[in-house]
């Protein structure tokens, strides 16, 4: 059961925008509604409006663009960045973290932006979106501003969105095209369960890039390591910007060494 | 009975029959309690306590009384009834203490769903918090704050069960056998060990639920999703002093029990709400986190086993202890205690054994049935054991098992002896180590260990389960004939999930000689319409009620004779009968109709004989005895069914992650009366077995929070965790009165599958597992033999480095998410 | 409240919903559609998976004012003109049912796996329903309803007679 709200759907941006400038301090923005739903349900958030934002008019799907990359809209799923032969043509990473979040059917619902603007250290996303040096397109009334992913979060939960802004667009750079990227999670069962680490290598023009999850307050970027680093460099590098801590799902222990198994292996896999 | 008859002369028992009511559960038309409304209902909430022991100095219910739309809410204090199914020490809701986090404190009807909510929300409850009792060994110690300070006061059952007043203990059951110091003696070798696992949760994929209706006169009717109607009716009539005959329980297509909906749980509480209603009737279901704590869960267990072996391999001494953790309330866990003591040996012959097993009372959700009664959790101490015992001695650990199996002539714990007819386990075992080519690697799994780098290994586990139940334990079935020669089949033997409505049509279509479309058994229970049965638990079904069905056909059949007897001028000795006709055996030409004489048969003239034709089958269990208090030697077991899983293992060597290449269950189920059915009771138990093994548990923290209470933390298997292959036969040794010499399944398949799963990782990697479920992380830690992963009452801070403050509450009120 | 107008297994409705109804309650309790139910009401489960615009969801997780202008398809479109579809048709034949509680959600998503791989490998259907909880059959029978339908099935899986 959910508690009351007001709900607004609105069709235009300026229309958006208006809302989120009024109401911002106690609306939630709605797109797949799978992270929202489960926290206005479990009591963790009393929003007194819902800003649906699917039917805002040119929110929908991805969009490519040769010169600036490849836009991820609000009302972009997983399971369009899954469907997307683009996407797997020029960005495989994106597309292997995809496929390791949540369920088909939870897929089907759940945005790229839902997942990074709800700022889980666990995000599947966010590891993808670092290694390829994804922006984030940030709109409000005040106006536009553009923030690199590597800024992007600030603690568990928290992002750099001011209240009346709402990340309207993430752009993988068309520079990033062509990167060979890997993901591995470690899981609690083979079926669909949150991230317990998540590490993402991508190699690309001789740099290299590793991204690791629920490992930190946020997930973690590892960025200005050579294409020649060696694997205990990388590691090094790794597990020196992490801080895990041993909770319900995994001891700090754990965590560290998969990170650490998860770094080698990959290193050699991607040789 | 009928346990001889030629395979070749069976039209449907032995056959795959399609399930009975398949169609309405495909179709979404089956309708179960979590579905229904009833005009003028209302829905009801409940307030649950955020801590695990704590005084109640207060609630406030003004404010939740004054908002409109409520109809009733109750607190402990207003209500004088206690429950219990053994030991009665539980009141309807908590009063003057909280035991434990999640416990309901207070009620609330009202006309929605969300002014319930409302209303509980309002509820003000003022706690002391007292430091609660988590961990069940630490309860046992002589300062132990005791949860049940009146325990000596309470009413138990005094034949079974031996509270401890003063102490935690609810029930101490003691076995004696031989002489187990001069078995020690005796002994080349002795081996001692200790295996743990936490409480689980059963996850019915529906949740609690009752809709109760308390009218005017005391007629009460309660529709529940429940497993045993009469148990139902039985412990509520105790609980408010009614008659049995003013309460009538009614239970629809019911979502999965597996234990779970065994007994009495919310139908008492939803019952008061509604009498203070003014006799609305009021529906509650429970959400899937209060699934978690307000409902109950599988116990913990703390099993020790200190194990005397010849030089030979022979076990000659066992001195066994067991330390169940109740949780707060006694409720099945002191007869899964019980059970559990006197099959706590497995289907080996110990000669000199000694077995004490306690039920301790802690501040935690309390433990009830789960398929299994016991078996999954302390089989997953006895058979490592048993491998761990091997490995010491040198010895096979398929071989120590054949060695020490039960066998024709062997006598049990309690003293049973074995016979030609009760089953095979050596033969399980060996079937289990031959599907899964036990104790070497072939060309193809030696291929693959060099080109993966993982580690292949393969183990053995065997089990028993005799069912835990009264020795008096009874049923009764009727059949009816309408007059078109089809026949209705009444019984109260619940069809939860395990085809029991599929199983009984093919044995009455069998008995009968009918088609099985002429055959329908009910799927709605109703204590007022169908007879007895006293629980839908315990693997029982098949044997109990499957004999009264066929005695029902056999009574149906002597009334039909007679009546066709007298039409025919013949003696019921030269009649015969097909599915439509009765005729004389010898004159086939000669006969009657079933339709003709189903509710009596008129001649031309309009004279009439016989009347409606009913057949009953009244069938209660033989020469079973309560056991001794002192010595626990008696005649417990109904029937035993044997068993044993073997599992091939793929684990990485480095980080102990692992793969389950392949299962074979193998069961000796006397006859499998619908081998589909059997099937899936094979598989589905063993991946709810597989669940248990490697990922379900219930963590707390010092204060005594359940910190995962839901899907988010609480893993079960998905359909990508089943092993790559599954191998389910059987072995069908006929039990002597088991219907076609069939005996029960249904609990089984969760046995010993973690076990197998944990030995098959040791001959894999070498990792010694003592705790289960068997996480990667259990394996990487055994493996470089560091201590266990502190987390069932964890010391880890709560919450996580992902989660948000806010869903560290510990309200039980509200979900906490990821 | 708010104003909805959607097809429901084709057939029309206009209802006037409170925002904070779920589609999952909306089809229960308004419509009475009582096929889909609820597991967990967290997404988790599957047991409340409905088709919306001909793919998948969780309908616990979906907000009825979500559906204005939508299709939503649920169990009860299954069966046609009084007859079990073949997919349902599969599942009674291989005992993919005990309990039936999870069966209307599971035959949803492989009603919509079917339509977009209509021969899926053993895998993909693993995949496919991984969303999707059931705590009676452990998988195994569902999977081979499902090669079954899609022509695939080599053997009918049996109890072996030791």
């Amino acid at each position: 059961m959910l508690h009351g709200f007001r709900y607004a759907a609105p069709r235009s941006r300026s229309e958006l925008l208006d809302l989120l400038a009024e109401h911002g301090d106690h609306a939630k923005v709605l797109a797949g509604g799978t992270d929202l739903l489960v926290n206005i349900r479990g009591g963790n958030m009393k929003p007194g409006l819902v800003i649906d934002v699917k039917r805002v008019e040119g929110y929908g799907g991805l969009a490519w663009d040769p010169a600036e990359g490849l836009s991820l809209l609000p009302a972009a799923t997983i399971n369009d960045v899954l469907r997307d032969k683009r996407v797997r043509a020029n960005f495989p990473l994106l597309a292997v973290c995809a496929q390791d979040l949540a369920s088909y059917q939870i897929r089907n619902r759940a945005t790229v932006i839902g997942n990074v603007v709800n700022a889980s250290p666990c995000s599947d996303m966010a590891p993808a979106l670092l290694c390829l040096g994804a922006r984030a397109e940030i709109a409000s009334a005040r106006g536009s501003r553009s923030v690199l992913f590597s800024e992007f979060f600030t603690g568990v939960k928290k992002t750099v969105l001011a209240k009346d802004e709402i990340l309207e667009r993430i752009v993988v750079p068309a520079s990033a095209a062509g990167t060979k990227g890997e993901y591995r999670k470690l899981k609690r069962i083979n079926g669909h369960d949150l991230g317990i680490v998540g590490v993402a290598i991508a190699r690309k023009n001789g740099s290299l890039r590793i991204a690791v999850s629920s490992a930190a307050p946020t997930p973690v970027l590892v960025a200005g390591l050579p294409g020649t680093a060696s694997v205990d460099e990388a590691v090094a590098a790794v597990l020196a910007a992490v801080s895990p801590i041993s909770d319900v799902r995994c001891t700090k222990e754990y965590r560290l060494f998969m990170i650490e198994t998860f770094v080698r292996r990959l290193m050699e896999e991607m040789k | 009975m009928l346990e001889n008859q030629d395979p070749a002369t069976l039209k449907y028992v032995g056959k795959g029959a399609l399930r009975a009511e398949g169609v309405e559960k495909m179709t979404g038309q089956a309708v179960y309690a979590s579905d229904m409304v009833m005009p003028g209902m209302l829905y009801a909430q409940v307030k649950k306590s955020p801590h695990a022991r704590a005084k109640i100095l207060g609630i406030d219910v003004s404010k939740a009384e004054a908002l409109p739309g409520v109809r009733a809410v109750l607190v402990g204090s207003e209500l004088d009834y206690r429950l219990g199914l053994y030991v009665v020490d539980k009141d309807i809701l908590a009063k003057g203490e909280v035991r434990h986090y999640g416990e309901a404190v207070a009620a609330v009807a009202a006309d929605t769903l969300e002014i319930a909510k409302a209303a509980v929300d309002l509820i003000e409850v003022k706690y002391e918090v007292l430091p609660p009792i988590l961990n069940h060994m630490d309860a046992l110690k002589k300062d132990a704050p005791l949860v049940h300070p009146d325990l000596g006061t309470y009413d138990f059952v005094k034949a079974a069960f031996t509270p401890v007043p003063g102490t935690n203990i609810a029930n101490l059951t003691k076995l004696r056998k031989g002489d187990v110091e001069k078995g020690f003696a005796e002994s080349e070798w002795i081996i001692e060990r200790e295996y743990t696992n936490p409480s689980v949760q059963h996850v019915p994929m529906e949740t609690h639920v009752a809709i109760v209706q308390w009218k005017t006169g005391d007629d009460v009717t309660i529709w529940t999703s429940a497993q045993s109607p009469f148990t139902v009716r039985s412990l509520f009539c105790y609980a408010f002093k009614l008659p049995l005959n003013k309460v009538r329980v009614v239970i629809p297509h019911v979502g999965g029990g597996f234990g779970g909906k065994a007994g009495i749980h919310i139908e008492p509480l939803v019952a008061c709400l509604s009498r203070k209603a003014g006799g609305a009737p009021v529906k509650f279901q429970a959400t899937r986190e209060e699934e978690f704590s307000l409902l109950p869960c599988r116990s913990a267990l703390t099993y020790r086993i200190k194990t005397g072996v010849r030089s030979d391999g022979k076990i000659v001494a066992q001195k066994m202890s067991m330390y169940w953790d109740a949780g707060a309330y006694a409720d099945y866990a002191v007869n899964v205690t019980r059970a559990s003591g006197y099959s706590g040996a497995g289907p080996y012959e110990i000669p000199n054994a000694w077995l004490d097993a306690y039920t301790i009372y802690t501040n935690k959700p309390y433990g009830t049935a789960y398929r299994g009664f016991g078996h999954v959790e302390f089989f997953w101490g006895l058979e490592r054991h048993m491998e761990l015992v091997a490995q010491a001695i040198g010895m096979d650990s398929l071989e120590f098992r054949r060695k020490n199996a039960l066998r024709p002539g062997s006598v049990t714990l309690t003293g049973e002896v074995i016979s030609e007819n009760s089953g095979n386990v050596l033969k399980c075992i060996n079937e289990a180590a031959a599907s899964i080519g036990y104790g070497s690697l072939s060309a193809d799994e030696k291929a693959r260990e060099k080109e993966t780098g993982r580690k292949i290994g393969k183990g053995i586990a065997a089990l028993h389960k005799a069912p835990a139940m009264p020795p008096f334990t009874a049923t009764a079935v009727i059949i009816r004939m309408n007059s078109d020669g089809t026949v209705l089949v009444n019984l109260a033997l619940t069809e939860i999930g395990q085809g029991s409505v599929t199983a009984y049509s093919q044995i009455v279509a069998e008995r009968l000689k009918f088609r099985l479309d002429q055959v329908k058994v009910t799927v709605e229970k109703d204590t007022d319409r169908d007879p007895y049965d006293w629980q839908t638990v315990a693997s029982k079904g098949i044997i109990l009620t499957g004999n009264a069905c066929i005695l029902a056909c056999d009574d149906l059949l002597k009334g039909a004779y007679e009546t066709a007897g007298q039409i025919l001028r013949a003696q019921s000795c030269d009649l015969d009968h097909d599915d439509t006709r009765v005729f004389v055996r010898h004159h086939p030409e000669q006969g009657v109709t079933f339709a003709s004489i189903a509710v009596g048969y008129a001649y031309p003239d309009g004279n009439a004989i016989g009347g409606p034709l009913i057949g009953v089958g009244r069938y209660v269990a033989q020469g079973l005895s309560n056991l001794d208090k002192e010595t626990g030697q008696g005649y417990p077991a109904l029937d035993w069914t044997y068993g044993a899983h073997g599992i091939v293992v793929e684990v990485d060597p480095a980080t102990g992650e692992f793969r389950i290449l392949k299962i074979a269950s193998i069961f000796d189920v006397g006859k499998a009366i619908n081998p589909d059915l059997v099937r899936g009771q094979c598989i589905g138990g063993m991946v709810q077995g597989l669940g248990t093994a490697v990922c379900e548990g219930y963590i707390y923290d010092q204060e005594g929070h359940l910190l995962n209470p839901s899907f988010t933390d609480n893993k079960i298997p998905t359909s990508k965790d089943i092993p790559d292959e599954i191998d389910c036969a059987v072995v069908e040794t006929p039990q002597l009165d088991g219907p076609y010499g069939a005996r029960g399944v249904g609990e089984h398949p969760m046995i010993s599958v973690a076990p197998a799963l944990g030995n098959a990782i040791q001959h894999a990697v070498g990792a010694e597992l003592l705790h289960m479920p068997i996480r990667a992380e259990d394996v990487w830690r055994a493996m470089r033999n560091s201590g266990p992963i502190d987390n069932w009452i964890t010391k880890t801070p709560s919450g996580s480095c992902r989660s948000d403050p806010a869903a560290r509450r510990h309200d039980p009120d509200h979900a906490i998410t990821p | 409240m708010t104003r909805i107008s959607l097809t429901v297994n084709g057939k029309r409705y206009e209802r006037d919903v409170a925002e904070n109804r779920t589609l999952l309650r909306f089809l229960r309790e308004d419509l009475g559609l009582i096929g889909t139910k609820e597991g967990c009401g967290a997404g988790e489960c599957g047991a409340c998976t409905v088709l919306f615009d001909g793919l998948t969801v969780n309908s616990c997780m979906v907000l009825a004012v979500e559906a204005d202008g939508r299709a939503v398809e649920t169990i009860e479109g299954e069966a046609k003109d009084g007859k079990l579809s073949d997919l349902q048709e599969a599942f009674q034949k291989h005992h993919a049912v005990q309990c039936g509680f999870c069966t209307p959600g599971m035959i949803m998503s492989t009603r919509e796996l079917l339509h977009r791989t209509p021969k899926p490998t053993v895998a993909e259907i693993k995949e496919g329903i991984e969303g999707n909880f059931c705590r009676c059959t452990g998988y195994q029978q569902i999977v081979e309803a499902v090669l079954d339908v899609s022509g695939q099935l080599e053997k009918k899986g049996e109890l072996r007679h030791a």
